[in-house]
């Protein structure tokens, strides 16, 4: 009988130290982010302002448009413009594959394509674990950014950036 | 007034001479004299001899005139006839000789008529014995006019004859005195003569031959080099004077000579002799010998130069030669050892050359084996190659077929990375579905796990293909390479079939060849004793070239330090 009492504590033990308290509810003011990475660095946009993740294909050169602009592309019928925000803060550069993803964006009335070398997945972030950038991470200009989390990832203010009058091309107001 | 030598001795030898001639005319006239007395006696006797042959010529002619008167004979008339002649021939001679003399020349004529009284007293007996007969004739001569005229012939011829001895007697008388006073003045003459020479020599020879022995006993002085001998005569004006003097410049001369030699001799070439003359032979003798003396010395230093640096040249050359001896010698002993080596080395070479032989006779059964061995090996060769092509094939369908795998891995990685992407794409719509979404953000995060490891799957599979590629392409290289070995082997053994085959030949030709070997190294060894005998004598000869060469370096040394010392010595002279 000891026998089967000492296995039975056992199991108990093990079940005691395997079981999990269950995830508390998440705090209403927790950030989901969309993890990418450019070149060798780790950025991360807000989920809520994403339409979707797609495969690069078939990217149309546009001319007449800034550098940052690579292009345009056919997704589903609609015709987004690509945005590359190594150009656009001065990251290496690097050539095109199949391989490379577009994350969509919405921008309220109009969406576009932002180029990411790779794709990582989706992630939750207290706002408070965002420290202010640095000055020396990479020459992205504050003005941009949300903050810098502990394991050096970059949140993008996708809100502000998209609501710069520099990013939107418009040909009529620019002449 | 001045008197020189030649004066002085003429002077002698005319006092000298006056009294030779002085004797001479005394002789002279003494001789004169003597011939003269001589032919007056000889006159006299010549007069006598007459005079006795004219009464003998008398005497015969009467003889004859009696013989005729007594016999009548005509044979007596002939010696009567030439009597006759005779006595006038006598009778003229007589009277030639005497006409010096007037009492004697009278007497001749007296002689004369009485010799012709007689003749005709003669004739006239002869006439009346050859007119008449001998009675007639008897009366003749008993008339006695012939006896008469004959006695008085005879005196005649008795006084002639006393008064020519009485002469003769005077005349020696008179040549004794002559000769007597020659005597006196020859020996009188004789004797001042000898004193007066014996003066005048002694006088000239005082004045001459001291000055002169004094010039020999400077000249003998100088003749044996010293030149301090004095020659003051005091002054004499004449030859010997002038001698002295001469000999004075003659000694300044010299001791000017000496004074450059000196120089010269002191090393300093630069002493110079002005000739005194165009003959002076030693003054030019001299400049010669200087200028050449500056010449050859200078020559000399030259030439001590090089020879002191040739001499250094032969000394390091001859250092070098008796090392390089040592070291030859060195080398010959060793030589001679390895000679003695090398004779036993023949020795076992020569043992070893007929088991060589032996060797080659059991090669011969080996190289048969050998090529019923290469035979096998090229047929083993053939079937290696039909497997190896059987490989090959093989290897081709694997490497394909890798390739097949390589294109389905690359559909399951899209298939992987397209539900990685749908999976992102369904959290984002589960994180705008918001609270409902939730149970589908978890399958989401779920397919996108799954796609994770997927692609991890594939990723190892392709890292295990990859490494199957390269496996297979080395074993198709292989393959190829192998193919080619085969060939080459294949190749290889029939060349080394061909190889037996010529080796075969080549062993029965090598065995012939050892038995030659053999043969050879008998005489080899023998050689090699020889050699070893050689080696030897060359080794005692280097021990000798050895101490040849120290006694050359010695030698060579003692050379280099005259030409150092002669060096030295020509240093001294000043050009």
């Amino acid at each position: 009988m000891s026998v089967d009492g000492d296995v039975t504590r056992i199991l108990r033990e093990r079940a005691t130290r395997l079981a999990r308290p269950e995830a508390s509810a998440p705090p209403t003011d927790t950030l989901e982010l969309l993890e990418f990475r450019l070149a060798a660095e780790r950025y991360a946009v807000e989920t809520r302002l994403v339409s979707e993740v797609h495969v690069l294909r078939e990217l149309t050169p546009l001319p007449g448009t800034p550098p940052f602009v690579r292009g345009i592309v056919n997704l589903r019928g609609r015709i987004l413009p690509v945005y590359d925000l190594k150009k656009f803060f001065g990251l290496p550069e690097q050539g095109l594959t199949d391989l490379h993803r577009i994350v969509v964006v919405n921008g309220g009335d109009f969406e576009i394509g932002l180029l990411a070398d790779v794709v990582t997945g989706v992630r939750t972030l207290s706002p408070a674990a965002l420290s202010p950038p640095l000055p020396t991470l990479s020459a992205i200009a504050a003005e941009y950014l949300r903050g810098v989390s502990e394991d050096r990832l970059v949140v993008l203010d996708l809100a502000r950036l998209l609501s710069d009058p520099r990013i939107v091309v418009n040909d009529g107001e620019n002449e | 007034m001045k008197w020189n030598v030649g004066t002085k001795i003429a002077a002698g030898f005319a006092a000298t001479l006056a009294i030779f001639l002085m004797v001479s005319l005394v002789a002279w006239r003494n001789v004169e004299t003597s011939t003269e007395d001589a032919a007056w006696v000889t006159h006299t006797h010549e007069v006598l001899t007459t005079v006795s042959r004219l009464l003998s010529s008398l005497q015969s002619i009467e003889g004859s005139e009696r013989g005729f008167i007594i016999t009548g004979d005509a044979e007596y008339l002939e010696p009567f006839r030439s009597g006759v002649t005779e006595v006038e021939t006598q009778r003229l001679r007589l009277a030639e000789l005497v006409n010096d003399n007037p009492a004697q020349s009278a007497r001749v004529q007296t002689l004369a008529s009485l010799i012709t009284a007689r003749v005709r007293v003669l004739e006239e007996g002869m006439e009346a014995r050859q007119a008449r007969d001998f009675s007639a004739a008897q009366e003749v001569v008993i008339a006695g006019h012939g006896k008469k005229a004959m006695d008085d012939i005879r005196a005649m011829i008795a006084a002639i004859t006393a008064t020519e001895e009485k002469l003769l007697g005077q005349r020696a008388l008179t040549a004794n005195q002559a000769a007597a006073t020659a005597a006196t003045t020859i020996s009188a003459c004789t004797v001042l003569g000898v004193i007066l020479a014996t003066i005048i020599g002694f006088l000239i020879t005082r004045n001459v031959s001291s000055p002169l022995r004094a010039l020999t006993i400077a000249a003998d002085r100088i003749t044996v080099g010293d030149l301090g001998a004095n020659v003051d005569l005091g002054g004499r004006e004449d030859e010997l004077g002038a001698l002295a003097r001469s000999f004075e410049r003659m000694m300044q001369s010299l001791r000017s000579m000496a004074a450059a030699a000196e120089q010269i001799a002191a090393g300093d070439l630069r002493a110079s002799v002005t000739p005194l003359s165009p003959n002076d032979v030693v003054g030019h003798a001299f400049v010669k010998m200087s200028a050449n003396l500056r010449a050859q010395i200078g020559g000399m230093v030259e030439g001590a130069a090089v020879l002191g640096s040739a001499a250094s040249q032969i000394v390091a050359s001859t250092s070098q030669l008796a090392s390089g001896a040592s070291e030859s010698a060195a080398a010959v002993s060793q030589t001679t050892t390895t000679v003695e080596e090398i004779r036993q080395t023949a020795q076992v070479a020569s043992q070893k050359a007929r088991g060589v032989s032996d060797t080659a006779q059991r090669a011969m059964q080996v190289t048969t084996t050998g090529r019923k061995s290469a035979e096998d090996a090229a047929a083993g060769m053939v079937r290696i190659r039909a497997q190896m092509d059987a490989i090959g094939a093989s290897m081709m369908r694997l490497s394909e077929q890798s390739q097949a795998i390589g294109q389905i891995i690359a559909s399951v990685e899209d298939l992987a990375a397209q539900s990685n992407l749908l999976a992102v794409n369904a959290a984002i719509e589960a994180a705008k579905a918001g609270e409902q979404g939730k149970g589908f953000s978890v399958v989401a995060q779920e397919v996108k796990s799954l796609a994770e490891q997927s692609r991890q799957a594939t990723d190892r599979v392709r890292t295990i293909l990859s490494d199957i590629q390269k496996a297979t392409t080395a074993a198709v290289m292989a393959t190829e390479q192998g193919n080619k070995a085969v060939e080459a082997g294949s190749r290889h053994t029939e060349l080394a079939g061909e190889s037996i085959q010529s080796l075969s030949g080549s062993v029965s030709e090598a065995a012939q060849a050892a038995t030659q070997i053999a043969a050879s190294s008998q005489q080899q060894l023998v050689g090699m004793d020889q050699v070893a005998g050689a080696m030897e004598s060359i080794k005692q000869a280097s021990t000798q070239n050895v101490a040849s060469a120290r006694q050359l370096e010695t030698a060579a040394r003692n050379l280099s330090e005259l030409g150092q010392r002669l060096k030295r010595l020509v240093d001294n002279y000043a050009m």
